[in-house]
Parts: structure tokens; sequence; C-alpha cells
């Protein structure tokens, strides 16, 4: 029984880990603590297996348990500590050369997400990185559709109006943003 | 608006240059797997950042587990001494017995065709009413064929008082006395009346009693029970404030234990209380004798009955005579009629040769 139980969370390793692992950087801005969070989501999710309704979809379940940890992470330790340097300088981060039509540097994005407010990170996070269903994002965080929908529809309006994207907003998107203000 | 497909895009890209940890699901898997507290030593600890809150609510928490432990180490072992069921030292004088056997009840071995006074069961050592494991065995003699009959009467006795039959036994003939054993258990306080009611069912040949005082043991195991859920508190309370997940293993596996060894406990305390709470009293049941096949009738020794007796009997004899004589007769027919057959055979073969 043991070994069937370790063998399924190396399932949820080898499918979740990396996505669960780069979700946790971007919610909380640095390697280590992204690492840490992980892990002990992973364990987490894997002692309180049992609490899973059985043919219920496991993702959403992970990230739940991943995005709580952040949270708590976000609010009970982090705050409290020196404030670490966030991992914005990325190693081979791609340059404005290589891929012209992205957004310039994922230092800025990063910069502006990071300033976002904690609850609308992660919807963002969730959605447009872990490519998860706004109905899957509303069971990862425990909230209902209709306010994924909403924190996504603000978050996206508080990005494009951040100064350091706005070299990467299309001007429509300006005026959008203005008119909305 | 930030537009959706660049929005996306980006993140990927931002997303994909945080490089991946090594060795990172390999430790996973081997903190799954780890039992605490050895598996948070050496290596693994680095597997483990905690926070320094975490670390001085860990601390401080086990201190205090620590202290409430011995205190309470202390106490249960203190109980545990005074009131050894073995020797009984620790028990007031009045409780204080020939082998930890509480007074006013015969010791084992004893042997009595007389009924005993009921003895008061002791109580208030310790604090703790007195918890004793009364035992007994009676043998009685009953008359021929009434041994069903006192069976049922032993187990209404048995009823009557409260109790129940463990179990029951019973053998019929076999050339042998009828004989069965019944088990009753009742409880404590009815225990005496009922060896009493037993012994007038037949006669009784033997009565032997025992009385055990567990009351040392019972508060040694309550006391014992009281500190380990002790300890659970505090390991629930630490469980709470566990800031990493290396210390809610090492604490789970620490209530795991505990948890198991209050059951263990709880089963032997719940095992002496039942024995405590109710007498066991086994009875043995004997018929008197085995019954005696009917004399046989003396022919009579003169006159015309002493003729037909005779007459009957010559027959009879005369008849045994034929059947006696026969046998060895129709063994000598067959050797003869083989010796025939054999003669005849050999007289055709020599005559055929002849020819």
């Amino acid at each position: 029984v043991e070994g069937a139980a370790v063998d399924e969370l190396e399932d949820w390793l080898r499918r979740d880990y990396h996505t669960s692992y780069r979700t946790a950087c971007l919610l909380l801005g640095n390697r280590s603590d992204a690492e840490e969070a992980v892990q002990e989501a992973f364990l987490r999710a894997w002692r309180f297996r049992a609490s899973l309704a059985t043919g219920s979809d496991v993702r959403p379940w992970l990230y739940r348990v991943v995005v709580n940890t952040c949270n708590s992470k976000l609010r009970q330790e982090i705050p409290h500590r020196d404030r670490q340097s966030a991992d914005f300088e990325l190693v081979g981060r791609p340059s404005v050369e290589d891929i012209p039509t992205q957004i310039a540097s994922s230092q800025d994005l990063l910069r502006a997400l990071h300033d976002l407010p904690a609850h609308l990170r992660v919807v963002v996070v969730l959605r447009y990185y872990a490519d998860l269903s706004e109905r899957e994002i509303a069971t990862a965080i425990g909230r209902r559709q209709g306010t994924v929908k909403s924190r996504l529809h603000e978050a996206r309006r508080q990005l494009a109006v951040h100064p350091a994207l706005q070299a990467h907003v299309s001007d429509d998107s300006k005026d959008d943003s203005e008119a909305l203000r | 608006m930030i537009d959706e497909g660049l929005l996306s895009g980006s993140l990927r890209d931002a997303a994909d240059a945080f490089e991946f940890p090594d060795g990172v699901t390999e430790r996973i898997l081997a903190a799954s797997r780890m039992v605490a507290p050895e598996s948070r030593s050496a290596g693994s600890t680095k597997a483990f950042h905690r926070s320094r809150r975490g670390r001085i609510v860990l601390v401080t928490s086990v201190a205090a587990l620590l202290v409430t432990g011995i205190a309470l180490s202390a106490e249960t072992s203190s109980v545990s001494h005074g009131s050894a069921p073995a020797n009984s030292a620790g028990l007031p004088a009045q409780y204080r017995g020939a082998g930890g056997v509480a007074p006013g009840l015969p010791v084992s071995g004893q042997k009595s065709s007389v009924s005993k006074p009921a003895a008061p069961i002791p109580s208030g050592a310790v604090g703790q009413s007195a918890k004793v494991e009364a035992n007994g065995m009676v043998e009685l003699t009953i008359g021929d064929g009434t041994l069903e009959s006192a069976l049922a009467k032993l187990t209404d006795l048995a009823a009557a008082d409260g109790g129940f039959v463990s179990s029951d036994q019973a053998q019929f003939g076999g050339g042998s006395s009828a004989s069965g054993t019944i088990v009753l258990r009742v409880p404590q306080i009815n225990f005496q009346t009922l060896v009493t009611q037993v012994q007038r069912v037949g006669d009784a040949t033997s009565v032997t009693t025992t009385a055990q005082d567990v009351t040392g043991q019972y508060v040694d195991l309550q006391a014992r029970i009281r500190a380990l859920e002790a300890s659970r508190q505090q390991y629930l309370t630490i469980m709470t404030r566990a800031t990493s997940i290396g210390d809610v293993l090492a604490v789970q596996s620490q209530l795991d234990t505990l948890q198991s060894e209050i059951e263990q406990l709880q089963g032997q305390l719940n095992v002496l209380s039942n024995e405590t709470t109710y007498g066991t009293l086994t009875v043995s049941v004997t018929e008197a004798g085995k019954k005696q096949p009917p004399a046989p009738v003396s022919p009579p020794t003169s006159g015309l009955s002493k003729a037909w007796h005779d007459g009957v009997g010559g027959f009879v004899s005369g008849f045994e005579w034929f059947i006696r004589i026969g046998g060895p007769l129709l063994f000598v027919l067959l050797f003869l009629a083989a010796l025939a057959i054999l003669g005849r055979l050999a007289w055709r073969t020599t005559r055929r040769r002849m020819i």
C-alpha cells in the first residue's frame, strides 16, 4: 500500500511539478521560496490525498494546495523577514531582439506582476501560465467562477496601466484603460 | 486592456527562465518516506528551511512538553510504586494481605465443605474504589439424574444476580457418573451471594475463592494514559504552530506513536475493568453414582416351575450343543468332499493315459 502511494506521488511530481514550481516562482517572485512552497505543497497534498473525492480531478486540487502554501508564505513569512531580492535577473531570459513580438522584458512583466495584489496575481498566473480554465481556477482558489472572471478582468486592467508595461500595451488598450479610470 | 495572448506568451517566457532546482523530486519522495526524527538530521535539514519564528515556537513547545512530561512521569511512577499489586506494600494496612490477596477471603487452595461468610470487598484504596478480581471454584455432588436441572438452576441463579453463563459443558452416561462444569460471571458485589447460593444446589464438597486486589495496577494504567494524553495534547498544540512540512511530519510521527500507546494501555484498562466488574465462579457438578444394573432373577429350586426351567434349559443346551458340534462336522464334510473330487480327477487322468 505504501509503495502504491509513493508511486502516486511520483506521478504527480512527473506531471505537475514543473508547472507548479514555475507557478510558485511567479507568485512568490523568488526561486528559494517557490522551491520550499512546492515541496511543502506536494507533501501536504500527498498526506491528505484521502480528502480528495474519488474521481475528482487532481490537478485543480493540487494547485489549490500550492496556491494556499504560497499565500501562507506571502502572508506569514515573507513580510516578516528582510525582503529578498526577487529573481528578476533571470538566467537565459530572451532578449528583445530574439522575440520582438513578446513583451520586451520579462523583468518588466515580473515587476508588474509582483505589484499586483496577491489575489489578482494568483488568477493571472493560473490562467495565463498554468493554463487552467476559469472553472479549474475557481476550484483552485476556492471561489466562484464569476469571482475568477472579475478578478482576471481587474488584473488585466491593472497590468495595462502599470508603468513598466506601458511601452508594450497597445494604444487602444491604453485608451480603454484611461476610459475605465 | 492588456492582450491575453501577449500576456500568456510573455508569462510563459518569463516562467521558462526559472531554472528547476536539482534533485528536488528525489528530496520530496525521500521526505514522503521520512520517519521523524531520524530523517530530519544531516542532509535532509537542508530540504526544509524553517522560519526563525517556527523554530522558536517549536523549541519552546518541545521544552514545555519535556517539562510537563517529566512532571507527569514522576507522578505516574510514584503512583505505580505505591500501589503495585504484587506486594501491595503501599496499600493501607487494612488492605494488605499475604501475596497481595485481599483480607477476609480465603487464599487459593483452601478447601472447605462449609459455606464461608461473604467477605466485604475493600474500598477506598489510594483514592480510588477498590478494584478486586474475584474468582471461585465450587464442586457439587447432586442426586442421580438431576444434572440438567442442577445446571438450569445454576443458570437461573447467575441471571438472578445480574450475571450470565460464560460457558458450560456436560457429560452424560458413558459408564461413569454424569457430570458437568458451568462458569458463571456475576457483578462483583453479588459474587459472595452467588457462592453461597450455589452451595445449596447440591452437596458442596469443595469451595475455593480467591480475590486479588488490582487497584494499584488500575490506577497506574489510568495515570499512564492521562500522562500520554497530556503529551498528545501538547503535540497537537505544536502541530498547529508548525510552519514547515518537516516539523509537521516529525510531530505527526510522535502523535502516531502516542496514539498507539494510549490505545494499548486503554485496552489493558478495559480488560482489567471487565475482570474487576464481574466475578468468575466455576461450578463443577457430579451426580452421586452410576446406576446399578438390575439384579438377575434367581431360578426356583423345586417343583413344576423348576422342571419347566430345567426343560427349557435342556432344550437350549441341546441346541447350543448342536450348534457347537455343527462347526467341526461341517469342516470334516467339506474336507472329505474335496478329497473325493481330487481322487476322481486323478482317476480320470490315469484312465485316459492308459487308453
